[in-house]
């Protein structure tokens, strides 16, 4: 365990912090709000610190997996407290927990407000929000290494510490080509859903900004009522659609892009999306049988459906209708959605479907193995059987996802939430959703939170989003103990 | 013709004793010193001492006038070198007796089309097919297809109480006109005879029966067995057979069972067959074979790499009650004892290589041929061409040796049980049962 490399890589990764902060200092310039100078010293302080870090060290040799592991945790976290810095500088936010609440959300992708009023927040603060989404979306690191090759092979490391699922696909056989891959597929989809939201009408800022937190899976708005605003179907249809490609695996969207489509092959994408059509269905149903829809018709009941289904599984957390007031089987629904997630390799968070999947399969294992003893059972997504050790480990990992929920909403609890909240707020921020239930719902935001509980689900936030092993590992007292080394 | 034997293991000692057999100029290859001379002693064959895979020796063995090379030592990279060599230096016909799928899959640098071997024999995969057309059969000890499938060799032991028990051949004719087989051959305590009319059947008997695929299923119930569909089989052994088999059977749609020892293998198995029950188990774990349902079971194949384990399995299988109980046998020695202790059928890789290999060896008119464990007589099918001398020919003016006759007769889609009167016709494919002695003369005959 170098530090020395440590701080050396997440300096250098500041300074591409440094470099958005610029972008959002000309948005505020373009739109003349008089954020830009608060913008700069920003990008100021936080290329300084990071320089300073990157040209007082040396990066030398290979990183081991415990350093990849630590230099992603620690870049994140570094990430979100510069990211905090335009919130304080800019004067829109008063105290430092707030802001560094809202930058994690951003870069978590989890679209967690304290912001009560946004609309009323000037233009350069609006285009950060959703810019911090865009870049956690597919990872400042993956970004990172798709740009600088430097890290070498180290930069496996750091990517499969990142990248959301059990094991990342390479695309091509250099990992800085593959991270590139992925790079373009994510700004290409971008690209096209901002085009599409300009041909309904939304203006060209709403609809870079939407683009953005969708591609994300984040749920950041300009609106205070989130997509709700938009009176649009059209609108509605083509944030579904968007939300849904961004929880998808984007491996298969680029085989897509280079014409084989192989989405029905891929049993993760058959389970992820009947879970979708099944989830949306029942509550589509649910609602119009309880007449909560009557006089507006059938295709806002499954438009508000399949959207909030969408946005909750896919962890973004747009709202387009006040879940709340659903029917409790139908909120229920959706309740159960927090734990799926999107697939591995898509943008989401939350448990991913892969995972979901094999855990049931092997309960239906464990299950046999009562009829049969003696059997050697192996559970296997389509054909292809998954090792024992993976099994394991996804096993573990949903042992600890669930814990930390349960943890997470303990904590909320003694720090003041009432039961529901507590638990909505925990699951909504170790999924990186957003909106949760009770005094964190639909309509609800996460203004009035004192700040150890916004302490504590910023911190819940950054082991969802690097999925729990590798922040935990930080916490583990082998992780720092010394080890002889050749280098 | 001079055929060249790499490998004089049981495989290579059995091919070059039925190749000598039927007057082949044999020439056999073997590294290890004792085995090479244990072949020069038992068989009528030139033995050389050394590595088959190296030019100087097969020089020494005259490559140059050989037509034919038999690789079949037990590695396959040893086999594939001789086939490439032996392609080099002009033999004709190669064939490599190779076990890695790898090396034989479609697409493989060394297929047909890349390295021009020939043929490839997986013994491995053979027997798995060999105990798969066993297990279909309630009574059979012995299967092998002809004409692409469309005739059956079947061998069953007739049951006491049997109904063709005690008559003659003649009399059976007469009695079920309606039942299209052929009584090929009869083993009786230890002895094979092609019949005649006259030959009378006994209770204990071994009988070997030609018939077309479609009415094989009537020929069991005659020697006093029921008839059975396949639908569960517990296989014994994580052995590469066993696997093999049990992808066939899952492939048909077979419940299957499969068990082994040794836990990794467990995990090997359970991850190459998606539909098979595998368990980490004991071949002779009485308690467990019970507790997993053999009593009933359709078939159970003990599959391991002991021969002894095999057996011993196989028979406490038989015990509690499993129908129809088949045994891998690897050491040539064991098969006549297999239905003495009570064991229903057994296969062997080697065998099943052996036949493999056979059946091109005659290619050319010869078409496919099969050499049963524990009897001499072989199956051999030919098919007429327009100029043979037998075309056009009925078969009682064929003169065929005593100890030979003919099976069927497959015409077009159909499938003759032949007499005397039938003609037979350019074209036809002719299945053959006969002693090895009277191979040449057959070949001769069809030849012509």
């Amino acid at each position: 365990m170098s530090l020395r490399k440590i701080a050396n890589v997440v300096g250098l990764l500041q300074v591409f912090v440094a470099l958005a902060m610029v972008a959002a200092a000309g948005v505020a310039l373009g739109y003349g709000d008089g954020d830009a100078p608060a913008f700069l010293l920003s990008a100021g302080i936080t290329a300084g610190v990071g320089l300073a870090a990157y040209r007082l060290t040396r990066f030398e040799g290979d990183l081991t997996q415990r350093e990849g592991f630590a230099i992603v945790t620690l870049a994140w976290t570094a990430t979100a407290l510069f990211g905090s810095l335009p919130y304080l500088l800019t004067g829109v936010v008063e105290s430092p927990m707030p802001a560094v609440f809202e930058a994690m959300s951003g870069f978590t992708t989890t679209g967690a407000t304290i912001f009560r009023d946004i609309e009323s927040l000037p233009h350069g603060i609006l285009f950060w929000r959703s810019l911090t989404h865009w870049l956690g979306g597919m990872g400042i690191i993956v970004l990172v290494i798709a740009v600088l090759p430097f890290l070498g092979v180290g930069g496996m490391q750091l990517f499969q510490a990142e990248v959301p699922g059990p094991t990342p696909e390479r695309l091509r056989p250099r990992i800085t080509q593959t991270a590139k891959l992925l790079w373009f597929v994510y700004v290409g989809l971008t690209a096209a859903e901002a085009a599409l939201y300009l041909l309904g009408g939304m203006g060209a800022f709403d609809a870079v900004n939407h683009a953005f937190a969708t591609m994300a899976t984040g749920g950041f708005s300009t609106r205070n009522a989130s997509i709700a605003a938009y009176d649009s179907a059209y609108i509605h249809w083509v944030t579904v659609v968007f939300m849904y490609l961004a929880g998808v695996n984007f491996s298969l969207h680029f085989r897509a892009a280079t014409g084989s489509f192989t989405y029905w092959k891929d049993r993760e994408w058959r389970f992820f999306t009947g879970v979708v059509v099944a989830a949306a269905a029942v509550i589509a149903v649910v609602n119009l049988a309880a007449g909560s829809y009557g006089a507006a018709g059938v295709e806002p009941a499954i438009r508000d459906a399949v959207f909030q289904v969408v946005a909750i599984v896919t962890t973004t957390g747009f709202v387009s209708a006040d879940y709340e007031l659903w029917m409790p089987a139908a909120q229920m629904v959706l309740f159960a959605l927090f734990f799926v997630g999107g697939m591995a390799g898509s943008t989401g968070g939350g448990v991913k479907a892969v995972r979901v999947l094999l855990l049931l399969k092997q309960t239906a294992n464990e299950l046999r193995r009562h009829l049969h003893p003696r059997a050697v059972l192996v559970a296997r997504v389509g054909r292809k059987p998954v090792r024992e050790e993976v099994m394991a480990n996804i096993v573990g990992f949903v042992i600890l996802y669930l814990l930390l929920c349960l943890a997470g909403a303990v904590a909320m609890s003694f720090l003041g939430m009432d039961l529901l909240t507590a638990i909505g707020a925990s699951i909504a921020t170790v999924g990186n959703v957003g909106p949760g239930f009770g005094d964190v719902g639909a309509t609800d935001n996460y203004a009035w939170i004192s700040d150890p509980a916004l302490a504590v689900l910023s911190f819940l936030m950054l082991v969802g989003r690097l999925e729990i092993y590798t922040v935990l590992l930080l916490f583990h007292p082998e992780m720092w103990k010394r080890r002889k080394s050749f280098h | 013709m001079r055929v060249l034997v790499v490998g004089a293991g049981e495989v290579g000692f059995h091919l070059a004793k039925r190749l000598s057999e039927e007057s082949q100029d044999v020439v056999l290859i073997e590294s290890d010193p004792e085995r090479a001379e244990f072949a020069q002693q038992h068989l009528d064959v030139l033995t050389l001492q050394g590595n088959g895979a190296s030019l100087s020796v097969l020089e020494q063995a005259g490559i140059d006038s050989c037509s034919m090379m038999l690789a079949v030592t037990s590695r396959d990279e040893v086999n594939l070198i001789a086939c490439l060599a032996a392609k080099r230096s002009g033999v004709r016909y190669t064939t490599a007796r190779i076990s890695n799928p790898d090396y034989y899959e479609t697409g493989s640098v060394l297929s047909r089309e890349h390295m021009g071997i020939d043929l490839m024999i997986n013994p491995e995969r053979e027997c798995a097919w060999e105990t798969f057309q066993i297990l279909q059969s309630a009574a059979a000890t012995d299967v092998a297809q002809f004409a692409d499938g469309r005739v059956q060799l079947l061998g069953l032991q007739v049951k006491e109480g049997a109904k063709v028990a005690g008559k003659s051949l003649a009399q059976l004719g007469r009695e079920m006109s309606d039942h299209h087989y052929i009584t090929a051959a009869i083993v009786r305590d230890g002895i094979t005879t092609i019949p005649d009319g006259d030959s009378v059947i006994q209770e204990g008997d071994h009988l070997y029966m030609l018939a077309p695929t479609t009415e094989v299923r009537d020929i069991p119930p005659l020697a006093g067995y029921d008839a059975y569909d396949l639908k569960r089989v517990m296989i014994a052994g994580g052995s590469a057979e066993g696997e093999y088999l049990a992808r066939i059977l899952e492939d048909h749609g077979v419940e299957v069972t499969i068990l082994d020892h040794d836990r990794r293998r467990c995990l090997e198995l359970a991850e190459a067959l998606p539909r098979a029950l595998v368990l980490h188990a004991d071949a002779t774990d009485l308690e467990l074979l019970e507790m997993e349902g053999v009593a009933g079971i359709d078939g159970y194949v003990s599959a391991t790499g002991n021969d002894e384990t095999n057996l011993l399995s196989s028979l406490l299988a038989k015990t509690v009650g499993a129908r129809k109980v088949v045994s891998l046998v690897h050491k040539f020695e064991y098969l006549p004892l297999v239905p003495r202790v009570g064991v229903d059928a057994s296969v062997s890789p080697r065998m099943a290589a052996v036949n493999a290999i056979l059946r091109y060896v005659r290619r050319g008119r010869v078409m496919a041929v099969a050499s049963l464990a524990g009897i001499d007589a072989e199956a051999i099918e030919f098919r007429v061409d327009a100029d043979s001398a037998v075309a056009g020919r009925r078969l009682r003016d064929l003169h065929l040796p005593a100890n030979a006759v003919v099976g069927t007769l497959v015409r077009g889609e159909e499938v003759i049980v032949p007499r005397g009167d039938d003609e037979i016709l350019a074209g036809d494919e002719v299945i053959i049962f006969a002693m090895p002695d009277a191979i040449p003369e057959i070949e001769a005959l069809f030849d012509a």
